[in-house]
C-alpha cells in the first residue's frame, strides 16, 4: 500500500444515538472543504459517510469512521461493534432492512443506505461476520476518468 | 421559472426558524419525502425539502445534500436538537400548518419543477 495519508481523520459513532446521527459526516464534509477537496466529489463522500454512519447507529453499539485525504483519491473506513451482517449479499438488496419499527418511524431503514453507498463510491467493500461487527472500506478518484465513468 | 427560498415563504405564508441569512438562495428543485435515505439519494444541490419529520438527522440531511431548505409540513413541530443544529449550519428550517400535500401543489403552482 501506499505511504500514511497526509490527512487522516476519525470521528467516533455512537449506537442507538438517533439524535446525534449525521454529527461524523457533517464534520467530514468541513475536513474535506478544508481540504480543498472538489465540491461535487465531497458531496459523494459525505452522502455515502452518513448512510455509513447512520448503518452504524441503527445496528451497532459503537464504531468510528475515518477518512484518509490524498491528492488523487479520498478513502473511508467504518469500523463497528455490532452483530454484524448474516448475509451481505442481501443486506445489499435494494428495499432489503432489518432496522426496528422505533427507526422506521423515524424515517430510517428504507433499505436504500448501502445502495446508496454503492451509487456514491468508486470502489466499495464490506466485509461482515456475524457476531463480529461490520467493516466497510470506501475509495472515491479525484480525477475525472480514474475509475468513475462520466 | 426560478424562486428563492425567500420567495417561498413570502407565497406559502411560512414560518421561518431558523436560517433568515440563507433565504436568498434560488430553489432548483423540490421533494416531498419521509424517507432520509430517499432524499439523500435523489437530492440535489438547492432541493427544498417537505417532510413530515421531525428530528435532527433532518438537518444533517439537508446539510449533506446541500438543501436549499427543510419545511415540516402538518403542523409538526421540530424538535429542539433540530433547531440548534440548523443554527449551526445554517440551513433554513421552516414550518407550516398546512398539510405536505397542499404546500407541494402551492410550490408547483409558483413554478417550481
Amino acid at each position: 500500500m501506499d505511504t500514511p495519508s497526509p490527512s487522516h481523520y476519525e470521528f467516533p459513532i455512537l449506537g442507538r444515538a438517533y439524535f446525534l446521527g449525521g454529527r461524523a459526516a457533517t464534520s467530514i464534509k468541513r475536513v474535506l472543504a478544508e481540504a480543498g477537496v472538489e465540491p461535487d466529489l465531497a458531496q459523494r463522500v459525505c452522502v455515502a459517510c452518513y448512510e455509513a454512519e447512520m448503518n452504524v447507529v441503527l445496528h451497532a453499539r459503537s464504531g468510528y469512521l475515518a477518512v484518509d485525504i490524498f491528492p488523487d483519491r479520498v478513502e473511508v473506513t467504518v469500523q463497528d461493534r455490532g452483530p454484524g451482517i448474516a448475509d451481505v449479499e442481501q443486506a445489499m438488496t435494494p428495499g432489503w432492512s432489518s432496522a426496528s419499527e422505533e427507526a422506521r418511524s423515524l424515517g430510517f431503514g428504507a433499505g436504500m443506505g448501502l445502495p446508496n453507498i454503492r451509487e456514491q463510491a468508486d470502489e466499495m467493500r464490506l466485509e461482515s461476520a456475524p457476531g463480529e461487527g461490520a467493516s466497510l472500506h470506501l475509495v472515491f478518484y479525484r480525477e475525472a476518468g480514474n475509475g468513475r465513468q462520466a | 421559472m426560478a424562486i428563492t427560498v425567500k420567495e417561498a415563504v413570502q407565497h406559502l405564508g411560512l414560518e421561518v426558524r431558523t436560517g433568515e441569512r440563507n433565504l436568498e438562495a434560488v430553489i432548483t428543485g423540490a421533494q416531498v419525502s419521509d424517507l432520509l435515505s430517499h432524499v439523500m439519494a435523489t437530492g440535489k444541490a438547492g432541493h427544498f425539502w417537505i417532510t413530515n419529520q421531525s428530528h435532527a438527522n433532518i438537518v444533517a440531511v439537508a446539510a449533506l445534500a446541500r438543501l436549499s431548505a427543510v419545511l415540516v409540513a402538518a403542523g409538526f413541530e421540530p424538535e429542539e436538537e433540530a433547531v440548534i443544529r440548523a443554527e449551526e449550519e445554517n440551513i433554513p428550517l421552516l414550518t407550516s400548518a398546512e398539510s405536505a400535500y397542499t404546500l407541494a401543489g402551492r410550490l408547483y403552482e409558483l413554478g417550481v419543477r
